[in-house]
């Protein structure tokens, strides 16, 4: 009975039903939608409010009055609502829009993540997770401008027949560096330095290799590929990224879903 | 965030199964190696603010601890404006130092569904306005702000007691998002808050930071200084803190500058003469100052250090008026204002009753209430919120921090982070770094700045600086003493941030009190780029480095300064019955100001009083000298 499960079938049907409360109890009114009850919950409530107020709890007749406004306020919010006055008011709209955020993001979240569902996401997001290549290697500081000729101080390392230590310049900078990553050594070095080494040949002196401090030469003497960690080494990091990714895309989803039942025109825009 | 929000329907609901707390750690220190010495540089912001912070929130800002902490290990986030803001390079730490007096207040007011507050005209008011627009949410900050400085918000308003369950509830949740992204080892994430007397509008401020996790954090709540605006009530809380719960904390005061000469008064807030316990709990609790931030610059003030051509950084706009600009500041009360004089008026306190309130080490930080931790001139997201690197009219417009008196946009400094030489990347490595002072300043780049203290070092020993210098004598934030009468020798280098600019010089500031009881101060040039086209003149100068800015691109050439500056250097004028202090401060060559990165950005001309060049630069935590006889 595939008829029985069309949203449209049950909100006709719920339509009718309706209809015919009001056709057989000869109203056009919901005594419902005109029922106040204040239970013990509210009244307590408003002495709650009261007490942080005054600082004391309220008389008899004080609370009597509370009830009272509160038996008001809902009446004329209530008609007010009736006449379409929560229509146009920016403030309303405002703290609607907010009130149906918050409620998007509770949805079908799921707060303790399985290892499957991390492992998934590892495995998604290889490149944020992916351990960065190793480097063994060696560097030549040469200053900002040196008047040596860098091929001819190429051969010669490479030859062996000159000590590094009689060309390099001093300054506190390693002048090795052993199984660093990425990291390491663009936190002493600087980006430009640790992006001049990528596609380096292994185990020849080579050069000129920019830095913030100015030329090197360097010779990579191994260097280890990156590879993907396994999910305890990176638990912690996976599981704050998925809950962070998780909420953005509820709301994402919850909103697109109430988009796509709209036609939206924008005047100058295709 | 998420957590934020089950929490928050969790404890509408109250007590609903499958509400329950799985804790969660990044991991423990105990599994991070430590180097036998400090061998790296670990840089940080200890001063950050959230939409947590009451000031915050209602500035705009809308990225909480979770983004903040985010952005600080170097992921692209999205301000709260619309921007897309990204570190150039991750930090290894950061506090969120949100305020706590009033914690997650305007959050909540703003999220309050507006019913609930039909009683409550006042904070109805203040709702409805943020709810408004962007300017009735800055409105109610400033409103907010001169009521906390003038002491006109209504009675029991933010009552600490009637608050505290929310946040507890606030913190322990906060907590634990910390101890989530806390990574032994990588990143940092240390528990904080800020601690934020005004009396009058002076500005009496401390970050305060735990070296623990939320275990013992969230066994108290955040210390607020409505009801206890006192230091000495902060004092006892942290000691307290520790007693009963074997952790440990610090707290560090900043924007001296704007505290009318109260932050490092002579006497204490009440008025009484400064004792014995008040010098030895201050120096307790309090091992280092926060010297630079977005607020301007607290080393040092012209008017005291009238023979210091670079003693004016970051302080125009902040020198005329206190905090809330209620009050004018005259230069009579800048000695208690200004970090440099500090360290004098410590001398003396030592010289007369033996013991020194005012021994701390320096550092920088931002003091951003974005959420985002930013120090890099061509990527300061502003203050706050409503002054994001989006806003054209930032930097020219006059700033509505409590008055519109005295402050404009450009006033405020992109500055600064916080360098500490620790043994790893860990909360207890870093926090017993800040505890002896191993730490220094800078107003954003990353110069890596050693300087050690010894009687016994030769000019041979800077080929082996670092080890020599430990092995022979004492890191900046250390003592020395006795010596048998002879001057002190340093070991002093700088090496530049490589991605910032060339270096001009290393200065040695010393101090000392002289045989009246006063106290002195002298600049050293120790060490400058080009020595051999550049001399000291008659007047102890040194030649200007030059200036490469080219202010209609936003660019400098690193062909002046050097890359890196090392020296020895030993006291010429040294007196070994002074007590004295020595610490360095290391020039960068001339470079651009954020506001001519706007400028060039949206097409502004900026007026002749804009500060457009500066010098920027590092302020290392002081070496101590004392007598033989007397102790520190």
């Amino acid at each position: 009975m595939k008829l029985l499960k069309e949203p449209l079938v049950h909100f006709l049907g719920g339509a009718l039903l309706v209809f015919a409360f009001f056709w057989a109890t000869g109203t056009n009114r919901d005594p419902a939608d005109y029922t106040i009850s204040i239970s013990e919950t509210d009244v307590a409530r408003l002495q709650a409010g009261w007490v942080q107020n005054f600082r004391r709890v309220p008389t008899q007749d004080e609370l009597d009055s509370l009830i009272d406004q509160e038996i008001k306020e809902e009446i004329y919010y209530r008609e007010a609502l009736r006449l379409g006055l929560d229509r146009n008011d920016p403030l309303i709209r405002r703290r609607l829009f907010t009130k149906m955020r918050f409620l998007d993001n509770q949805e079908g979240a799921e707060d303790n993540p399985s290892d499957a569902i991390l492992q998934k996401w590892l495995d998604d997001n290889p490149d944020k997770y992916a351990l960065s290549s190793t480097y063994d290697l060696e560097q030549i500081y040469l200053g900002r401008n040196t008047e040596q000729s860098i091929p001819a101080m190429l051969d010669r390392l490479n030859q062996g027949t000159v000590n590094p230590d009689t060309i390099r310049q001093a300054i506190s900078l390693p002048t090795k560096l052993t199984q660093a990553d990425a990291f390491a050594i663009t936190r002493q070095f600087g980006e430009k330095f640790a992006a001049g080494l990528n596609g380096l040949a292994i185990g020849q002196w080579q050069g000129p290799i920019e830095s913030g401090f100015g030329q090197h030469l360097a010779k990579v003497t191994s260097k280890t590929p990156g590879k993907s960690p396994a999910l305890d080494d990176v638990r912690q990091a996976v599981t704050n990224d998925w809950r962070a990714a998780q909420t953005a895309a509820l709301e994402e989803a919850a909103f697109d879903e109430y988009r796509a039942q709209y036609d939206i025109e924008v005047t100058g825009r295709e | 965030m998420r957590k934020a929000l089950l929490l928050a329907a969790c404890s509408a609901a109250l007590a609903i199964s499958g509400c329950s707390n799985d804790g969660g750690s990044g991991g423990s220190d105990a599994n991070v190696t430590n180097t036998e010495y400090p061998e790296q540089v670990f840089w940080g912001d200890t001063h950050l603010h959230t939409d947590n912070s009451i000031d915050a929130f209602g500035f705009g800002t809308r990225l909480d601890a979770e983004a903040a902490l985010r952005f600080a290990k170097g992921e692209e986030v999205t301000a709260s404006k619309g921007a897309k803001a990204k570190l150039s390079r991750p930090l290894d730490f950061l506090v969120i130092a949100d305020h706590s007096d009033a914690v997650g207040a305007t959050k909540a007011l703003y999220e309050a569904p507006r019913i609930a507050l039909l009683g409550n005209e006042f904070l109805l008011r203040w709702h409805d306005m943020m709810h408004e627009s962007d300017e009735g949410s800055l409105a109610v900050t400033a409103e907010l702000i001169d009521g906390a400085a003038a002491g006109t918000l209504p009675e029991g308003l933010f009552d600490p007691e009637e608050s505290a369950e929310r946040i507890m509830s606030l913190w322990t949740e906060h907590g634990e998002t910390l101890d989530e992204y806390n990574e032994p080892g990588k990143f940092t994430a240390f528990h904080g808050f800020e601690y934020t007397p005004m009396p009058g509008g002076d500005n009496l401020h401390r970050v305060v930071m735990f070296r623990d996790g939320a275990d013992k954090t969230s066994t108290m709540l955040p210390f607020a200084s409505f009801d206890a605006g006192d230091p000495e009530q902060l004092w006892a809380y942290m000691g307290a803190y520790e007693k009963s719960t074997g952790g440990k904390v610090l707290a560090i005061p900043h924007n001296s500058n704007v505290s009318n000469g109260r932050m490092f008064a002579m006497n204490k807030l009440d008025g009484s003469p400064i004792d014995e316990a008040y010098i030895k709990t201050r120096a307790l609790r309090e091992p280092i100052v926060e010297v630079t931030q977005i607020k301007g610059d607290s080393e040092s003030h012209p008017f005291l250090s009238p023979n210091d051509e670079f003693a004016n950084y970051g302080d125009a706009g902040w020198d005329k008026c206190n905090l809330s600009c209620g009050k004018d500041m005259p230069p009579e009360s800048y000695g208690g204002s200004y970090a440099r004089e500090a360290l004098k008026r410590g001398l003396e306190f030592t010289q007369k009753m033996g013991a020194n309130p005012f021994k701390f080490g320096m550092i920088g930080s931002t003091d951003s209430h974005t959420s985002l931790a930013t120090a890099d001139e061509n990527n300061f997201f502003g203050k706050h919120s409503g002054n994001e690197i989006n806003n054209k009219d930032r930097a020219l417009a006059p700033q509505n921090l409590g008055t519109r008196k005295g402050r404009f946009g450009w006033n405020y400094l992109s500055s600064g982070y916080a360098a500490v030489w620790a043994t790893s990347n860990t909360r207890e490595a870093i926090f017993d770094a800040m505890m002896r002072r191993e730490v220094y300043a800078t107003t954003g780049p990353r110069m890596q700045v050693r300087f050690f203290g010894g009687f016994d070092f030769a000019e041979g020993d800077t080929g082996d600086l670092v080890k020599t210098g430990y092995s022979k004598g004492v890191p900046m934030g250390g003592d020395l003493t006795g010596g048998d009468g002879k001057a002190p020798t340093f070991l002093v280098s700088a090496l530049m941030d490589p991605e910032s600019a060339n270096l001009d010089r290393i200065q040695v500031v010393k101090g000392w009190v002289d045989a009246d009881g006063n106290s002195q101060e002298k600049i050293y040039n120790v060490s400058w780029s080009s020595p051999d086209s550049r001399k000291v003149g008659a007047d102890g100068k040194l030649a200007a480095v030059g200036n490469t800015v080219d202010l209609a691109k936003g660019t400098w050439e690193n062909n002046i300064g050097a890359p890196e500056l090392v020296t020895w250097w030993q006291d010429p004028d040294f007196d070994a019955t002074q007590n004295a202090f020595y610490y360095v401060r290391v020039l960068e060559i001339p470079t651009p100001t954020w506001p001519v990165y706007d400028a060039l950005k949206f097409g502004l001309t900026l007026p002749d009083d804009v500060i457009k060049i500066q010098q920027e630069r590092a302020y290392s935590s002081p070496i101590w000298y004392t007598p033989a006889a007397a102790t520190s």
